[in-house]
């Protein structure tokens, strides 16, 4: 009673009539009254609809304003995403719907609240999310909520494949598959343009060469022009060629025929005298060579008009020869790119060389810099490994090495090499497949399609020569 | 994989209200739909945003820019600009990975201060702690006259100037911002480099003055 009498109170006030208290009896018996009851709660009544109405009204505009975010998608990836009606707050809703999710590959299941699908289309994709209140009748519309949805582009479609300029005086093939025997071995070596140089139309800068040479021995060379010089493509490309010229030359050829002699002497006495004269005969004909090779470069860049940095590279080479005693090898290396020999059972890596790599990146150094041959470091990127027998030798370049290796500290590491022969053999996410076997007729064509694996952040060119 | 770690460091404070907040918003928006659609970033940019007013907060950790959701924003304050400082060298130290011999780590960051003000707090003492880390470039952007490009050059020798904060001119600033992480990204993945000042940056659009 007491609430009825301040409602219909509050009701008189607000429009000019007061109760006196004198009339307060004869007002609550006016209340009392049975017409008057059905009055009032016909008054309670639309008072308590008008009520509801305001309190779903502020209900529903709260909703709209309230931030709702689902996570971006990306196209070509498969997609979901929950929206957690407890966590939102939204057990009020009974009847939920998206709109615009179908148009781009995506359904919605309102009994769970998830999204999914496979995103068909990029873009900041407008959504519609409907709902209907617990407090609404079951034919009223569905209010809409509006939201976006960003929807990534399939980062592999956004990279373009120009060609480069077929004009151009130092142009060079895109990409080169060999295979050849080598000895009495086999190499097979791809050399491609990285998606980065392919994106814009610029060229190969990596580059090997390889060959048989006098005396029994062969050599194979990889050079990695560098990404920030202008001609880089040519630096590697003569480097690599240089290399191989300077071991068929007279001089050359006299000149390591004296190996054969060098070698017997420190087998049959292996000690401190005739390893050093050993490594000096490394020193003097793998140096003259690199040398050479970084004078043949000066020469070029003084005729072209160019500068020497113009055609900065890296470059590594091994020469090996068939003895009783086994393999021998002998290495030469400036630059961040590994050469290793794996032996006959692959239970151990022998590596080359020691990579120039610096804290940031960039830290690498290159065949034209002419302060590597002064610096007192010049001696120790020479190598030589007597090995009895091996299975593979490897050379590839930084975009191989980083993709696979990552870092210098997995290299001697012969765990990382059986993975990495896993994945030539067909362990890797595109399942494509190397089958290093002399008789395959289609090796260098999968050695080529091996090299378009997919790494994220790792789209430099890429060089691998496997003789085995 | 080597990230590209970028900070913006934004300034919130009150007299940052209307227009300008709202450009600021649009032009981060702006920048990471661009950077979407270039492959490099997309795959190595990661981007945080620090805002600073009477205090400074990480609003956003580094992130992918796929994942990437910009978070609103709202003009108060006064310029806690040495705070702002202070956390992005924290910041970095938590969330920038160091090349060890066992990984590699993430390149250098990125830095991008926006501010239209003069800094309220102790910001030579932020300053400090911000100079310790290692950073690819830091670039400081004087949105309007009420900012001072001077001082912000004692953070960095990279210092463009706006002449009014108004929408378009913090536009250019964002568009400028986005084509300088990408000619980055491109840089680093492809030659392994870092960029290290201005003068590798695509050159800025006029309303953008270089502060020399």
């Amino acid at each position: 009673m007491e609430d009825i009498i301040a409602v219909v109170d509050s009701l008189f006030r607000n429009r000019g009539i007061a109760i006196t208290d004198d009339r307060k009896a004869l007002f609550n018996s006016f209340l009392e009254a049975e017409r008057n009851q059905a009055l009032i709660d016909v008054i309670m009544q639309t008072g308590n609809l008008l009520m509801a109405g305001w309190k779903q009204e502020e209900r529903i505009a709260d909703l709209q304003q309230q931030l709702l975010r689902i996570p971006n998608a990306t196209v070509g990836k498969d997609y979901t995403a929950t929206l957690d009606f407890q966590k939102l707050g939204w057990q009020d809703m009974v009847q939920t719907a998206f709109s615009g999710l179908e148009a781009i590959g995506l359904a919605y299941d309102p009994a769970t609240g998830q999204i999914s699908g496979t995103p068909t289309q990029s873009g900041d994709i407008p959504l519609q999310f409907l709902y209907r209140l617990d407090t609404e009748k079951e034919d009223a519309s569905l209010h809409a909520k509006s939201l976006t949805l960003t929807v990534n582009p399939d980062p592999k479609s956004l990279w373009k494949n120009l060609e480069s300029d077929t004009q151009d005086p130092y142009w060079k093939e895109d990409h080169v598959t060999k295979f050849a025997p080598l000895g009495d071995r086999h190499i097979v070596v791809s050399s491609k343009r990285g998606r980065s140089h392919a994106n814009v139309g610029s060229f190969r800068e990596d580059d090997f060469a390889f060959d048989s040479l006098e005396n029994g021995w062969q050599i194979v060379v990889v050079a990695d022009g560098a990404g920030s010089a202008k001609l880089s493509r040519k630096g590697s490309a003569l480097a690599c060629a240089s290399v191989v010229e300077y071991f068929k030359e007279e001089a050359a050829k006299t000149s390591m025929a004296g190996f054969d002699a060098v070698l017997q002497q420190y087998l049959a006495q292996q000690e401190a005298a005739t390893e050093k004269e050993l490594n000096n005969f490394v020193y003097n004909n793998l140096g003259k060579a690199a040398f050479t090779t970084h004078k043949k470069l000066e020469v070029f860049a003084k005729e072209s008009g160019a500068t020497l940095k113009d055609l900065s590279a890296t470059l590594i080479f091994t020469l090996w020869k068939k003895y009783e005693a086994g393999y021998a090898f002998l290495s030469f290396g400036v630059g961040d790119c590994p050469i290793a020999v794996l032996n006959r059972d692959v239970t151990e890596v022998t590596l080359m060389n020691w990579l120039d790599v610096g804290e940031f990146g960039g830290g690498t150094r290159f065949i034209t810099m002419p302060e590597i041959f002064q610096n007192k470091q010049f001696a120790t990127r020479f190598g030589f490994k007597l090995i009895d027998d091996f299975s593979y030798l490897f050379l590839m370049s930084d975009g191989i090495y980083d993709p696979k290796f990552v870092v210098e500290a997995a290299l001697p590491k012969i765990s990382k090499w059986q993975e990495f022969l896993a994945d030539l053999g067909g362990n890797n996410e595109a399942g494509t497949k190397v089958d290093l076997n002399p008789d395959n007729p289609e090796i260098a064509q999968q050695l080529s399609q091996w090299m378009d694996f997919w790494s994220p952040g790792n789209h430099d060119d890429r060089t691998l020569a496997i003789v085995f | 994989m080597r990230r590209l770690p970028v900070y913006l460091l934004l300034d919130t404070s009150g007299s940052m209200t209307g227009e300008p907040i709202e450009a600021v918003k649009n032009g981060v928006q702006v920048m990471i739909s661009s950077l979407r659609q270039n492959p490099q970033a997309i795959e190595t940019a990661f981007i945080s945003v620090i805002t600073f007013d009477s205090d400074a907060r990480q609003l956003v950790p580094l992130t992918d820019l796929a994942s990437f959701q910009m978070v609103d924003i709202k003009a108060t304050g006064t310029t806690s600009l040495g705070a702002a400082l202070r956390l992005a060298a924290t910041s970095i130290d938590n969330e920038v990975t160091k090349t060890t011999a066992e990984q590699k780590g993430d390149w250098k960051p990125l830095v991008f201060i926006m501010t239209d003000g003069i800094p309220t707090d102790d910001w030579q003492s932020g300053l400090e702690e911000f100079k310790k880390r290692k950073t690819a470039y830091t670039v400081a952007c004087a949105a309007g006259s009420g900012a001072d490009a001077n001082l912000l050059k004692q953070i960095t020798e990279n210092v463009v100037s706006l002449d009014t904060a108004d929408s378009q001119s913090i536009a250019k600033f964002f568009t400028w911002v986005s084509a300088s992480i990408g000619v980055t990204s491109t840089k680093v993945e492809d030659s392994g480099k870092e960029v290290t000042g201005l003068g590798e940056l695509p050159p800025p659009p006029s309303e953008l003055n270089v502060v020399v």
